[in-house]
């Protein structure tokens, strides 16, 4: 495990405000003896707790790589980590990464309240900061213009745009009401929206008859499938995708809501989807998993290797956190080798910063890039749900394979005019 | 509370040690920033914000006998006021946000006093509990109005006119930022002391340790405890506030009852019973929460540990363990 | 029609969950006057280690229908634990209550960990087991047998627990310890296995109340936290240390909870604290509650 404990630090050191690793032009050979220190702050507990952990591992999994192959540019990479907990606190984190480990980089984060916070702060302090997931959109709106230390995650939207899109293009003219189950907070609120304007978009002509926002981790779902079923939707979007997923498809199963008559589109059911079981989640919904889906029949040996390697240390199958993870590390990974191999020297953070701005990478679940603006382009899958596999959960028929440039808006524009006026091929 | 030991008097002796001890710690806080690390001189800025949240804290808890489980709904006050004043509305003022944001406290403080102090004891902590999580349900529901779960930017401020742009936010933050709040925990320090000890504060006490003879006596049992609610909702915003400009963000978590519960813990931790308790609570447990998150992922059972550890055998907390010590030093 | 009665199914099915925590929580304090924090804890303790209970029969051979007994056992068998808490609660029975409320608040924040520790930070199902019972269909309305049986369950208890508190020998002991400590002790109660005793029984229906929901829902991390505010409600609204509080609470807290859900489901959360609120003005007790000072 390269994962290092911290030190107490005993009263007061001597400040000197040392300078960061970062910016040191030294001796190739002294450089390559000391390791790359990247602190990594990920969520262990709680709601989000499950999804840091499968992130932590797709982490481990590059680094071990990573490392196994002499490290980034000759030095071992050594993860310092952190967890993510509320805004307050989590920012205390980062600075203690930033100040006082000295890490030449941070990646992580999962909930958008937390990056939205972080993103802010490490601009100010001038860290390098790498989202997985998160957002800093405050809704829709961009609060943080031309970022310059912080790289963002792909669009909060993108599964919502995909599965939508999926929704039309299947089910048009198949479906004259449609209901929402979404989970109470700006993940879900957007995923809707989104929804509701592609509908608009695209001159569906539905009515919208229930509108359900049960609270985050709610693990009573009766009365809101109660509520649905009386309504009689002919379509379900739903957005859930923490535990309270597989309690809904449960409850739903049990109220008669999954006898056919109804479609379902989960844009994040992938999240949860070793929990959806066979027997109460039925063929023929919308799916989607993001940027890995690991039962991808082409999927690169690359992914083939992961999945297996997951499987068979955790008896688990991994979800995209995992990829984003392995994106993360990769994109810093190939912004330094990219920036060394053009200084012949070691770079500094800002080298680093220039490489990464539309750097290509191999990612687990297929190619990716990082856009100049600081936001991520990668590979989104969905499907319908099938029974035909060796599991005891659905796995993916007829996949869809989009790419982000085709699902989330360009810079700088706002997300409801993009959706209006671009040109978004179902 | 009849295990408090209820104001002890120290003879001039006492004080005048109590002052120095206070003024040693005044001058060790002011050049901090010039010796220590920076990342446990931003730490100094939350045990601050603490420190005066639990001043105000303990005039009701210590002083006054009630338990609030719920006062995390006036500390988010004071950072959701901080965030809508200056990203908002734009009013970049420090002074003006501090007076705004605990006013504003004070006055959400009004119902909330007003329903709960007809109660004691348990109940008042239920209550107080709940109240404080109908504040973070409504923060997190009403999306449009409060940012929902992601909350509401909080701009730097400026300090008495000064918006000392060439500095960047940490720097702003370990240098002007970090003076202004010492300057404040001093002023309001002083504030509370001449108030625990005024006739009111007297009163306060003498209604904790028997509220029917108080009542008797014809001090106004609810009058005092509304009052000293409402001091402490004020001195809570102000502690919001210093976090939140922190922070750079004002989310709903901070109204969340294990976030109260914090508040109580960093009391008793220091020594509720103790005029200087919360204030050695605060800075204390910032810096044990930090160094454990670093240590171990079960910080949390260790905290935990912690508490059941004062509550049992130390219940006079930090301060009441100093005191032993002293007079321990003293008799030899 | 058929809505209606969902919704009221769904509505008592939440409210039958309550209850059992919300007992759990009167009983403790209705006799030491301790309370609480980590009665949600013990909730998801039970819900975890039901899981782990049910795994393992199954996996050793026991048949699917057995699922229910088990969770049952499993939630007994983890009352165990109360004694234990109630000896380190024991050590500030003699202090103000504050302090009590303080313990099991650090409880609380070191279960947490116990849980993760020994769980994990995945949440936890049970898979389809609760669809094994199938459901039952009256007309058009159909629920799952397993729900219903699971409020029929908590009925049970509470008219156990009535008849407990009210006709046996030990119920009576406990109602005069409640009602004055000394005189009980007087008149040759064993004070100090009475409160162990009532404690356990308190931890058992939290732990019991927790295995049992969780077929139809799950064991999360954030289980403990999240369920204090919804029995407090309970709680506030049915009057502290009524049994029959404890029920009629629920109910308007699981009933409340999914009229709005219905009607207009942006209330769905504020409803009850409205419902709170408005109790604690016209009856400051609570609705069956005695006046606490």
């Amino acid at each position: 495990m390269t994962i290092q404990r911290r030190k107490i630090l005993q009263g007061l050191g001597s400040a000197g405000a040392a300078v960061a690793a970062q910016g040191l032009l030294g001796v190739p050979a002294f450089a390559q003896s000391k390791p790359l220190r990247i602190g990594i702050i990920a969520p262990k507990a709680g709601v989000v707790g499950t999804i840091g952990e499968c992130g932590l591992r797709g982490t481990q999994f590059a680094v071990d790589r990573i490392n196994a192959g002499g490290g980034i540019a000759g030095r071992k990479v050594e993860l310092v980590v952190e967890e993510e907990t509320n805004p307050k606190d989590s920012i205390e984190r980062l600075r203690k990464l930033v100040l006082q480990d000295k890490v030449d980089c941070v990646q992580g984060i999962v909930s958008s309240g937390v990056s939205l916070a972080m993103g802010a702060v490490a601009e100010e302090m001038k860290a390098l900061l790498i989202f997985w997931d998160g957002t800093t959109q405050d809704g829709v709106r961009e609060t943080m213009q031309n970022p310059r230390y912080v790289f963002r995650s792909t669009d909060n939207e993108c599964e919502a745009v995909m599965a939508s899109l999926l929704a039309i293009k299947h089910w048009k003219g198949k479906f004259a009401t449609y209901a929402g189950i979404n989970p109470d907070y700006s993940y879900g609120r957007n995923n809707f929206a989104a929804f509701e304007a592609l509908l608009k978009k695209f001159g569906v002509e539905a009515k919208k008859v229930a509108e359900q926002w049960p609270k985050v981790g709610t693990l009573d779902l009766t009365s809101h499938v109660a509520a649905l079923k009386a309504a009689k939707p002919d379509l379900i979007f739903s957005s859930l995708l923490f535990a309270d997923l597989p309690i809904f498809m449960k409850t739903a199963h049990g109220a008669g809501l999954m006898d056919g008559k109804t479609r379902f589109a989960f844009p994040g059911a992938g999240f949860q989807h070793t929990l959806l079981k066979k027997e109460f989640t039925p063929e023929g919904m919308i799916f989607g998993h993001n940027t890995l889906y690991f039962a991808l029949d082409n999927a690169s040996p690359l992914q083939r290797y992961f999945v297996q390697d997951y499987e068979a240390k955790y008896k688990d199958y991994p979800h995209w956190e995992a990829d984003r993870a392995y994106f993360a590390m990769h994109i810093y990974r190939a912004g330094v080798e990219r920036a060394q191999k053009a200084k012949n020297a070691w770079p500094g953070q800002e080298d680093v910063i220039n490489a990464m701005e539309g750097l290509k990478v191999e990612s687990l679940g297929g190619p990716a890039e990082m856009r100049k603006d600081h936001i991520a382009e990668q590979t989104f899958y969905q499907g319908i749900t099938t029974h035909k596999n060796r599991y005891d959960f659905p796995t993916l028929t007829d996949v869809t394979r989009m790419y982000s440039d085709q699902l989330q808006k360009p810079t700088g524009m706002d997300f409801w005019k993009w959706i209006e006026t671009a040109n978004i091929k179902l | 509370m009849s295990t408090a030991p209820g104001r002890p008097e120290p003879g001039t002796q006492g004080r005048a040690s109590l002052l120095a001890f206070v003024a040693v710690a005044i001058v060790v806080l002011a050049a901090f920033p010039h010796v220590a690390a920076p990342y446990y001189v931003t730490l100094v800025l939350p045990a601050f914000a603490y420190a005066i949240a639990l001043l105000g804290f303990n005039l009701l808890f210590g002083t006054t006998g009630l338990l609030s489980f719920g006062h995390a709904l006036f500390v988010a006050i004071g950072a959701y006021g901080a965030a809508v004043l200056s990203s908002r509305l734009g009013v970049k003022s420090l002074e003006l946000i501090l007076v705004a944001s605990s006013v504003a406290a004070a006055v959400a403080a009004l119902p909330v006093a007003l329903l709960s102090v007809r109660y004691v004891r348990i109940f008042f902590g239920i209550l107080t509990l709940a109240f404080g999580m109908l504040f973070h349900s409504f923060l997190f529901k009403f999306y449009d109005l409060t940012g929902g779960d992601t909350g509401i930017r909080v701009l730097r401020p400026t300090i008495l006119g000064m918006d000392f742009k060439e500095l960047d936010k940490t720097a702003f933050l370990v240098g002007p930022f970090y003076y202004a709040c010492l300057l404040l925990a001093v002023v309001l320090g002083v504030v509370m002391w001449r108030i625990v000890h005024s006739p009111f504060g007297l009163h306060l006490a003498a209604i904790r340790e028997n509220p029917i003879k108080a009542e008797y006596l014809g001090v106004r049992v609810r009058r005092f405890r509304l009052l000293a609610f409402l001091i402490s909702a004020f001195y809570c915003a102000i502690g919001g506030v210093i976090l939140a400009i922190n922070t750079g963000q004002a989310d709903p978590e901070l109204a969340y009852w294990t976030h109260s519960g914090e508040l109580v813990f960093m009391t008793v931790l220091g020594g509720f019973a103790s005029f200087f308790g919360p204030v050695v609570g605060a800075f204390t447990f910032i810096f044990l929460k930090s160094e454990l998150m670093g240590l171990t992922q079960y910080w949390r059972f260790c905290l935990g540990a912690t508490l059941a550890v004062i509550v049992i055998v130390f219940p006079r907390g930090l301060m009441g363990l100093a005191k032993d010590a002293w007079r321990t030093v003293a008799k030899r | 029609m058929t809505s209606f009665f969902d919704v009221l199914l769904g509505g008592v099915f939440h409210a039958s969950v309550l209850f059992l925590v919300a007992a759990g929580l009167q009983l403790v304090f209705g006799v030491q006057r301790i309370v609480n924090l980590a009665c949600g804890s013990f909730y998801a303790l039970g819900a975890f280690f039901g899981i782990t209970a049910v795994n393992w029969s199954i996996g050793h051979g026991a048949p699917q229908w057995a699922f229910l007994p088990v969770l049952v056992l499993a939630g007994i068998v983890l009352a165990a634990i109360g004694p234990f808490i109630e000896l380190l609660l024991r050590s500030v029975y003699k202090r103000d209550e504050a302090f009590q409320l303080l313990l099991t608040f650090a409880l609380v924040l070191m279960f947490q960990d116990v849980l993760r520790f020994f769980w994990g930070a995945n949440p936890q199902q049970l898979g389809n087991l609760s669809m094994s019972y199938g459901k039952v269909a009256i007309g058009a309305v159909s629920f799952p047998t397993y729900n219903v049986l699971v409020m029929a369950a908590s009925l049970a208890i509470a008219v156990g627990l009535g008849v407990f508190l009210s006709r046996t020998r030990y119920g009576r002991i406990l109602r005069a310890t409640a009602e004055n400590r000394e005189m009980a002790e007087a008149l040759g109660a064993d004070v100090r296995w009475i409160y162990a005793s009532v404690f356990t029984l308190g931890t058992m229906l939290g732990t019991v109340g927790g295995a049992l929901v969780v077929p139809t829902a799950a064991a999360s991390l954030d289980m403990p936290v999240e369920l204090v505010v919804e029995a407090f409600a309970v709680v506030v609204i049915g009057g502290l240390g009524s049994m029959r509080g404890a029920l009629v609470g629920a109910l308007i807290v699981g009933l409340t909870r999914a009229a709005a859900i219905s009607f207009y489901a942006e209330l769905e959360v504020l409803a009850i604290y409205v419902i709170v609120i408005a109790v604690l003005v016209a009856r400051p007790a609570g609705l069956f509650g005695k006046p606490v000072e």
